[in-house]
């Protein structure tokens, strides 16, 4: 293969996800005339944004070879004992610093099963998905919380124009990069998941990272949780359902290597993207939902396709064109 | 070191959460247990809840648990069938070898659970199907009409909803009968009549209120005008209202529920929901907890049990009342 062809897979490799969601806005803005105004997407943004902060936390864990199937369990959970927070001594403050230690404690538990005893993440998450979801029904008795007054500002307020669910959704999304590009945990995250045998023998300590991604991700699961609930103006003790996988997609359409060791902030992000115009634009042309949830499926696997053809190159050597990566990038 | 002191603090921490969880849960069915072990001549009574994630049929157990508590010599035990039929023909088999007197079934999906029941009736214990009815003989049956519950809206939309006007429809998860039902009605009941309205959007958001808010989100910007919304049930009700509730263009948008939820009721007194049919857990708790107890006293046979609960219409006209209802269970603070 010559040097110019691998530069060129490279690139294309590197912003594909970037060409098909410019491609997808384009195709979306012709098909109808309401996609473009401001209106609608700013609410494809808002619709977003729950989905992609949590997306950011099964990145940090995909990347390092983990998963959480509890997100959407913890969310629902951080959400109403918020809720509940703020109608018993109605500070605002509180009821999102309490959210964010509920999403925390559940995450720590997850973290202690996968570090500790060795369960895998998969079984580990999908036990306190049960248990997270079970205490939210056991505290509300399966009714939805009601009367939630100012609590719903940060699920339906704004700065300006701008709907705090945007905001939150952006100051997390800087946060993600950052810790990503920036910072010596993030560039661990990627040797962890290429190969952790490896990220061990190299110094790096992965029971430490392994708990701070955890812990990450419940920050993360709490904030969602509030503008979750915010947003939809109830405390819904069985809301959000499913949305692990939510999660999940988007950060696989984005480009994240389900086998670790790959995965970009922007990639998730264009990949919530996609997967959010992609639902507009079917309710906004009027497509049957049978319908939609088949192009829904088709385009999933036609993305992880494209991303299995375009790293089929990497072997389990991913740990070092990880590296690459980011030698180049500080270049 | 340090390390291990954090591990066993967590590990603490996990054990002392998960014991709190368990005591709390476990304090409610051991107080069923006491109550049905110490009283001799006691009926012992389970109920198979669809599933108690859903809200409706939580609040349908709630209201059981309390009805049963007017009965000296009846006690009720709740298993969960976590709206999983394979879950639910389980609980049912096991409550037949537990020796239950009398089996109140909310089947998840009356064909599958048909075989099960049958089993009930062959055991020769008394079996009441609820919410939804299952048709099998030798059972009895207490229900609410999915089709009425929606028809009572349908009959004052008919002359409610402006001429030509264009509306949008909220479905229940596809293939669930009392979706479909209650679509049956307002066709017959509304659109067969008026056919001058239109449908701008038809679409599933599965009873829930985020998926119906994401739905008219893009309904509104795809559509501008909605007159009324149909929805199902209320919770996807709620959503629709949610989205434009602030929106001056809408404010005199119509919206059309099912359940007579306290959320429902709350918005009907605001004036942003036009009406709901009650499904009313209330009377379909004390409804089967009357059946049951006469049956098994020998007033009543089980085949002579068929009765469906009321489903009165609530719109701003008696929605007090009901206010005082969800007032009176805690489930609206003042």
């Amino acid at each position: 293969m010559s040097k110019g062809k691998f530069k060129n897979s490279k690139f294309v490799e590197k912003y594909s996800i970037f060409i098909v969601l410019l491609a997808m806005f384009i195709l979306c803005a012709v098909m109808n005339e309401n996609f473009l105004s401001v209106n609608n997407l700013t609410n494809v943004a808002r619709q977003l944004s729950v989905g992609t902060i949590i997306a950011y936390g099964e990145m940090l864990l995909v990347i390092a070879g983990l998963i959480d199937l509890s997100v959407g369990s913890v969310l629902a959970l951080s959400g109403v004992l918020s809720i509940a927070c703020y109608q018993s001594t109605g500070s605002l403050v509180l009821a999102l610093v309490l959210a964010v230690v509920i999403g925390v404690l559940c995450n720590l538990v997850n973290a202690v099963l996968v570090t500790h005893f060795d369960v895998p993440a998969f079984i580990a998450t999908l036990a306190m998905q049960t248990m997270a979801r079970g205490a939210a029904l056991l505290y509300t008795k399966g009714q939805n919380l009601l009367q939630l007054k100012d609590f719903t500002i940060f699920g339906q307020g704004s700065v300006g124009p701008i709907p705090m669910p945007i905001i939150f959704m952006v100051v997390i999304t800087i946060i993600t990069w950052y810790i990503m590009n920036h910072t010596r945990y993030g560039r661990s995250l990627y040797a962890i998941g290429g190969n952790e045998g490896a990220a061990i023998a190299s110094g790096i300590n992965v029971k430490k990272n392994k708990y701070i991604t955890y812990i990450i991700n419940g920050v993360f699961a709490g904030i969602a949780g509030v503008l979750f609930m915010s947003r939809v103006n109830a405390g819904l003790p069985n809301g959000a359902v499913g949305y692990e996988m939510e999660g999940l997609t988007a950060t696989i359409v984005g480009g994240t290597s389900f086998s670790g060791g790959v995965g970009t902030t922007m990639g998730t992000l264009a990949g919530a993207f996609i997967i959010g115009f992609l639902n507009n634009i079917m309710n906004l042309t009027g497509v049957d939902s049978y319908v939609q949830q088949i192009v829904k499926g088709a385009i999933i696997a036609f993305a992880v396709v494209l991303d299995i053809r375009s790293k089929n190159k990497k072997t389990r050597k991913v740990i070092l064109v990880a590296d690459d990566t980011k030698k180049e990038e500080a270049k | 070191m340090k390390k291990k002191v954090i591990s066993v603090l967590l590990c603490a921490a996990m054990v002392a959460t998960m014991a709190i969880g368990c005591s709390k849960s476990d304090s409610g069915s051991s107080d069923d247990k006491k109550d049905s072990g110490d009283k001799k001549d006691s009926y012992k009574v389970a109920y198979i809840a669809r599933a108690q994630s859903d809200s409706f049929a939580a609040w349908l157990a709630n209201e059981l648990k309390a009805e049963f508590e007017n009965y000296d010599d009846m006690t009720l035990e709740v298993f969960d069938g976590e709206a999983n039929d394979e879950k639910e023909n389980t609980m049912i088999e096991n409550a037949i070898s537990s020796g239950f007197d009398g089996i109140i079934i909310q089947a998840n999906n009356g064909e599958a659970q048909l075989p099960y029941i049958q089993q009930v009736v062959d055991a020769g214990i008394p079996c009441i199907t609820t919410n939804p009815r299952v048709e099998c003989e030798g059972t009895g049956s207490i229900d609410a009409d999915p089709y009425e519950q929606a028809k009572v809206n349908c009959d004052l939309a008919i002359d409610q909803i402006p001429e030509n006007a264009k509306v949008v429809v909220l479905l229940g998860p596809a293939g669930n009968f009392h979706s479909t039902e209650r679509r049956n009605a307002w066709e017959k009941e509304f659109f067969e009549k008026r056919p001058d309205v239109e449908i701008l959007a038809e679409d599933i958001a599965n009873w829930n209120k985020d998926e119906a808010m994401a739905l008219m989100e893009d309904w509104v910007q795809a559509y501008g005008d909605i007159d009324a919304v149909v929805s199902m049930n209320d919770n996807m009700a709620a959503g629709a209202i949610e989205v434009v509730k602030d929106n001056d263009k809408f404010k005199d948008m119509l919206a059309y529920g099912v359940d007579g939820t306290a959320e429902a009721c709350l918005l009907i007194k605001e004036g942003k929901m036009t009406s709901t049919g009650l499904q009313s857990a209330i009377d379909l708790a004390k409804m089967n907890a009357e059946a049951i107890h006469s049956v098994l006293t020998g007033e009543k046979k089980i085949t002579d049990i068929n009765d469906n609960v009321p489903a009165p219409l609530i719109t701003s006209d008696n929605v007090d009342e009901y206010i005082q209802m969800y007032k009176d269970n805690g489930q609206i603070k003042e």
